[in-house]
């Protein structure tokens, strides 16, 4: 989801300041899940979002530093209002006894959700540069839902009986 | 945008108005959207957070101002509105947010809502309507709709829901307006738009209760049938036509602003002021002040 983006007159440099700014919702959300896992006591999906925290970290870091070498000095003008919610999983699909494969397809929802914009950003965008590189993020989202999809395939079936069904409402502490 | 011509950015980013307690809502709750939008309004609207004064009552979604680096006020069940409005009264600059659940505001403080709509302080009051008592695990609250079952309605609810929409414009809020976290940034962009308007404004937030609602109340169900007013091409200048559009509170889903007075009347801050300017000139002196009682 985008707020007063204007995407036709996005530079190199706000693209990548853009893309910087998707990565690091994202992980300031995975942040947030974690937290609310350990609250709630479920250390095995609380561990997984951590682990989404230094993926996403780690994609921050390879932006930001290609944005340094590239523009150095050039001050960023694309802000956290600009955006809302583009790679970041719904608040909504979080339960406090969910398993590490609902915890894995909330992630392939953001997954998803970041290749929807991406791929909408394209037919807005019009300077060939910026044009490439959000290709190159769209592919890449793509690859991330892919490898999502194949930790979920590795997963055990869910049981008939899920903990939802027998625990009392969530207690925090 | 031109990275030639920088725009000025933001004073304030969302993120300032995020303090260090962590939410205990359940995972899934509606009032983690809400809360994202409050930061990200209060950062548009630029008040730094010791300007800013967050009072609530009791409930789950009452929690919310200890989650923001406003000074914030948990206080009494049904009374936040009161509280807020002394808050208004005595600090006039103040920027003051009002914010609770819909038990809070229309059942235990409901005859509070009536006369701050008539008072007009320049408050903003964001009710995060779940439709049930979840804090106090599920029972019927006064959104409820009819049928619904719970721990205190184990056939069904046989009453009807008060519609808040209705109730405040029926009142003559001059403000009112819906959210849900399933559009965080039409959310967002609501509660800006309330707390930049002169007076008392009002935002229902259809904020779900993961615990106790159904499937069908949850931010996935609302983003499928939510519909923006915009959409329906609605004037909110026109009370009545907002009026039609609350009637249909609890079968469609209506986002975005109902009603917006484009002739704000004066806040009762400013009356106040006025009435206390006007006062203060025919005032004694302070020194003056224990002579006349005692000559009387």
């Amino acid at each position: 989801m985008t707020h007063r983006i204007d995407f036709s007159k996005l530079s190199v440099c706000d693209a990548l300041d853009l893309a910087i700014l998707v990565e690091e919702e994202a992980k300031d959300r995975y942040e947030e899940l974690a937290d609310q896992m350990t609250i709630h006591h479920n250390e095995e999906a609380a561990r997984f979002f951590l682990r989404m925290v230094q993926i996403e970290l780690t994609h921050e870091r390879i932006l930001t530093n290609r944005r340094r070498a590239l523009f150095p000095n050039r001050p960023c003008v694309v802000t956290r209002a600009m955006i809302f919610d583009v790679e970041a999983p719904d608040y909504g699909d979080a339960r406090a006894t969910m398993t590490v494969r609902q915890a894995l397809e909330m992630a392939l929802g953001g997954e998803t959700k970041a290749y929807e914009f991406f791929d909408r950003a394209l037919k807005e965008v019009h300077n060939p540069e910026v044009r490439d590189f959000f290709g190159q993020l769209r592919s890449e989202e793509q690859e991330h839902q892919a490898l999502v999809q194949a930790q979920i395939a590795k997963l055990p079936p869910e049981p008939v009986i899920t903990a939802e069904d027998v625990s009392d409402e969530p207690v925090a502490h | 945008m031109k990275s030639s011509a920088a725009p000025a950015l933001p004073v304030f980013q969302a993120k300032d108005f995020k303090s260090d307690l962590k939410p205990i809502w359940c995972p899934g709750c509606g009032d983690f959207g809400v809360l994202q939008a409050i930061y990200r309004a209060l950062a548009a609207v630029g008040r730094p957070p010791h300007e800013i004064a967050f009072v609530s009552g009791i409930g789950c979604s009452s929690r919310i101002p200890g989650y923001t680096t406003a000074y914030g006020f948990n206080s009494v069940h049904g009374r936040a509105l009161p509280i807020a409005q002394g808050i208004k009264l005595a600090n006039p600059d103040l920027l003051v947010l009002v914010a609770g659940g819909d038990g809070d505001g229309f059942s235990i403080g409901g005859g509070h809502v009536p006369h701050t709509i008539r008072r007009n302080p320049d408050i903003t009051y964001i009710v995060m309507d779940n439709q049930i008592y979840g804090l106090t695990k599920g029972q019927l609250s006064p959104t409820s709709p009819r049928g619904l079952k719970t721990v205190t309605s184990e056939y069904g609810s046989v009453e009807a829901p008060v519609n808040p929409l209705l109730y405040v414009l029926a009142y003559g809020a001059n403000f009112v307006a819906q959210g849900t976290p399933a559009d965080m940034a039409g959310l967002s962009e609501v509660i800006e738009e309330a707390i930049r308007y002169p007076g008392f404004s009002f935002v229902n937030v259809q904020s779900p209760c993961v615990t106790f609602g159904g499937e069908e109340a949850q931010v996935k169900a609302h983003r499928a049938h939510m519909k923006t007013l915009k959409s329906l091409g609605h004037d909110s200048t026109d009370r009545l036509a907002a009026m039609g559009l609350a009637q249909l509170y609890g079968q469609e889903l209506h986002t975005g602003v109902f009603y917006r007075n484009p002739e704000p009347p004066p806040t009762l801050d400013a009356l106040f002021r006025e009435r206390q300017e006007t006062l203060a000139g025919k005032a004694l002196p302070r020194e003056r002040i224990l002579d006349a009682f005692i000559q009387k």
